[in-house]
């Protein structure tokens, strides 16, 4: 029942071995050299995926809890990808709904960046492609609270892109996923009101990044003073972003990513980081054999960060779900 | 924490945004007298610890002593204050005395101590984690650590209405537990005046429910919202990390002030009083603070007791930032 943890690492090759626990715990026996085997790391964290799966279909944040929306829409994706194939949307089309929106926990406000996630995962899976739309509609009626302005911060209040739940203000990451859900299925919304949208939560993103480029939650400084963008935040706003990669706010941004990363040790900000990057055709080795590394030592039961790192690990000529 | 909300709000509507729902309770209490009691005299303990290099787990043991705390077979949650990192300041509760306090607990017989944040800014824990240093501190310690954003949810019905919400998720981790300790790091704060052990319970709050940062709670009014999740929590011990405090632009952008101190205490509102006395803010003044006199605990310094050390010993006064300045004790 006890999770038992070999890692050697020795660079440039990493060995795992990792023992499988019997109660749902995350673990494979097995060993590796990571340098040459990418497909059986992948193997690996899919064993650990699908033995951790609820009996609802979906996935919670950790093994044996609550499936949400969230990890339940990376493990889908990451799963699909890895195989080559459409996502498992089955759990997310009986998923709990309010309106449009899928509920994460009954009983709390509906979630935009999580329903934008759920709306790119279903677009992904061409049997359930057309669920998105009315997910995505919601989205383009909803918006942030707008505030007054206030000289602690400079900055423009009057934009309103995405919050994260009904009646609270803007911030940078339900904007990049409601962002991200929007121009992937713009095509096929090709109304004004999508494109008005578009505009304002990009707006927003201009105006809060921060002074050397890069984004955090969503404030650039507070009494005078800067604050500091965080890698994550920064790999999802980049990737909503794509479509304006020569804009000088990307670029300066996308710089900056690649100079905080260097010192990150956080598997999900270099999992999104790796995902970022490849998007836009940055080499990312380095980072694939860190991120290897730190799984292999970190905290396991994280089933986003594990679903992150299979998604990022994953033929990176698939990887499609967040390029716009 | 800070609260980026009110950024979006002048001074003025942030005040309006607090009173709301104080006034929308029209002339019933925004909580229930009968279910609240104010002690007639509080315990706070000052325990000397110069630095870091202090043993704090001997420390915390013999302070749980002399308040006369028992944790035997009790299942403990310690909820330390983690907000950002930067090197050089004083943010976050510091990993040594979060450490020191979960060996103290196991010293004292707690059958199970699992220590947990939420993160109002940043969601990824794990850079919280590693780059304070906490992770190793809890990997030495085999301790667990549960990351209160992404943890399962119940509903839970608040115990006042000072934001005239009804009912809060909180993590099921922190609900099944049967001891909870405040663990904050002592910080001026620029929107709330000081950030200790009541308003350290906003970390409570789930991200992956509420967004980050945790903006309904500030939509519905700071000192609102940490009078409720203290009403509605009822930890049952205080923890302060006053050894090196933060002064000027707490709770991130503030300098660190050196104290010398752990603060312990079972009566939050105690302890967070004494708190603000020590760095030279008045509790009366803090509208959490004389709000929470009414029904949470005691405020008044003649009927607090004090064990260690008396708070005269490191009475100072903080930096705060101008629109704090009507907060200060008269000299």
């Amino acid at each position: 029942m006890v999770e038992k943890i070999y890692c050697e690492v020795c660079t440039p090759s990493i060995h795992l071995q990792i023992t499988m626990s019997t109660n749902g715990q995350i673990g494979a026996r097995e060993s590796f050299e990571a340098r040459t085997d990418y497909s059986r790391i992948c193997s690996l964290l899919r064993t650990a995926l699908l033995a951790t799966r609820n009996k609802d279909g979906g996935w919670g944040y950790a093994p044996a809890r609550r499936s949400r929306i969230e990890p339940t829409c990376w493990v889908a994706l990451a799963l699909g990808h890895s195989a080559g194939q459409p996502p498992d949307v089955q759990s997310l089309r009986s998923w709990q709904r309010q309106d449009d929106w899928l509920l994460d926990v009954p009983g709390t406000p509906p979630n935009a960046a999580f329903n934008a996630l759920a709306a790119l995962t279903f677009v992904q899976a061409p049997s359930a492609a057309a669920l998105a739309q009315p997910m995505v509609n919601r989205l383009i009626q909803t918006s942030g609270r707008r505030f007054g302005q206030n000289d602690a911060v400079r900055q423009d209040n009057s934009i309103q892109a995405w919050s994260w739940v009904d009646g609270t203000a803007s911030w940078v990451e339900p904007t990049a996923w409601c962002l991200l859900a929007l121009k992937k299925i713009r095509s096929r919304l090709r109304s004004r009101e999508a494109d008005e949208r578009i505009q304002a939560g990009e707006q927003f993103l201009f105006d809060r990044v921060c002074y050397d480029g890069g984004w955090n939650y969503g404030n650039k400084e507070v009494y005078g003073r800067k604050l500091w963008p965080y890698v994550p935040t920064t790999a999802l706003a980049l990737l909503a972003m794509r479509d304006h990669r020569d804009h000088s706010v990307v670029a300066r941004s996308l710089e900056q990513l690649q100079k905080d990363v260097a010192s990150e040790r956080s598997v999900v900000a270099l999992a999104l980081t790796i995902i970022c990057l490849r998007a836009y055709g940055v080499e990312t080795y380095a980072l694939e054999q860190t991120v290897i590394g730190l799984w292999t030592l970190g905290d396991r039961d994280n089933l986003l960060s594990t679903a992150m790192m299979l998604y990022a690990l994953a033929d990176a000529n698939r990887q499609v779900a967040f390029t716009v | 924490m800070s609260a980026p909300v009110e950024h979006r709000l002048s001074r003025r509507d942030f005040i309006t945004t607090l009173s709301v729902p104080l006034l929308a309770v029209g002339c019933g209490q925004p909580f229930d007298p009968q279910r609240f009691h104010v002690p007639s005299s509080s315990t706070v303990g000052l325990f000397p610890a110069g630095s870091y290099e202090a043993d704090f787990a001997d420390l915390i043991f013999r302070g749980l002593g002399e308040l006369g705390i028992r944790l035997a077979g009790r299942r403990v949650f310690l909820k330390p204050n983690m907000v950002e990192y930067e090197l050089g300041t004083a943010i976050n509760t510091h990993p040594q005395v979060v450490a020191g306090a979960a060996i103290a607990c196991q010293r004292a017989g707690a059958s199970e101590v699992v220590v947990g944040e939420g993160p109002g800014h940043r969601r990824d824990i794990e850079y919280l984690l590693s780059s304070t240093g906490l992770a190793d501190q809890l990997r030495e310690q085999r301790i667990k650590f549960v990351d209160l954003n992404h943890d399962d949810v119940a509903i839970v019905p608040l115990q006042s209405w000072f934001t005239g919400l009804r009912e809060l998720a909180l993590p099921v981790t922190l609900l099944e537990s049967d001891f909870v300790i405040s663990m904050p790091k002592l910080k001026t704060h620029h929107w709330a005046g000081m950030t200790c052990s009541m308003k350290n319970l906003f970390g409570t709050v789930p991200g992956a429910v509420y967004g980050w940062p945790k903006n309904p709670l500030h939509i519905h009014g700071i000192p609102n919202s940490i009078l409720d999740l203290t009403a509605t929590i009822r930890p049952h011990l205080a923890i302060v990390d006053g050894v090196t405090a933060m002064e000027g632009d707490g709770p991130i952008m503030g300098r660190p002030r050196k104290l010398g101190f752990v603060a312990m205490g079972s009566d939050l509102v105690a302890v967070d009083a004494t708190c603000a006395r020590v760095i030279g803010l008045d509790p009366e003044k803090i509208e959490y603070l004389k709000q929470a006199a009414r029904f949470l605990g005691v405020i008044d310094a003649e009927r607090i007791e004090h064990r260690g050390e008396l708070p005269a010993r490191y009475a100072t006064r903080f930096d705060v930032v101008p629109a704090l300045e009507s907060l200060r004790l008269p000299r």
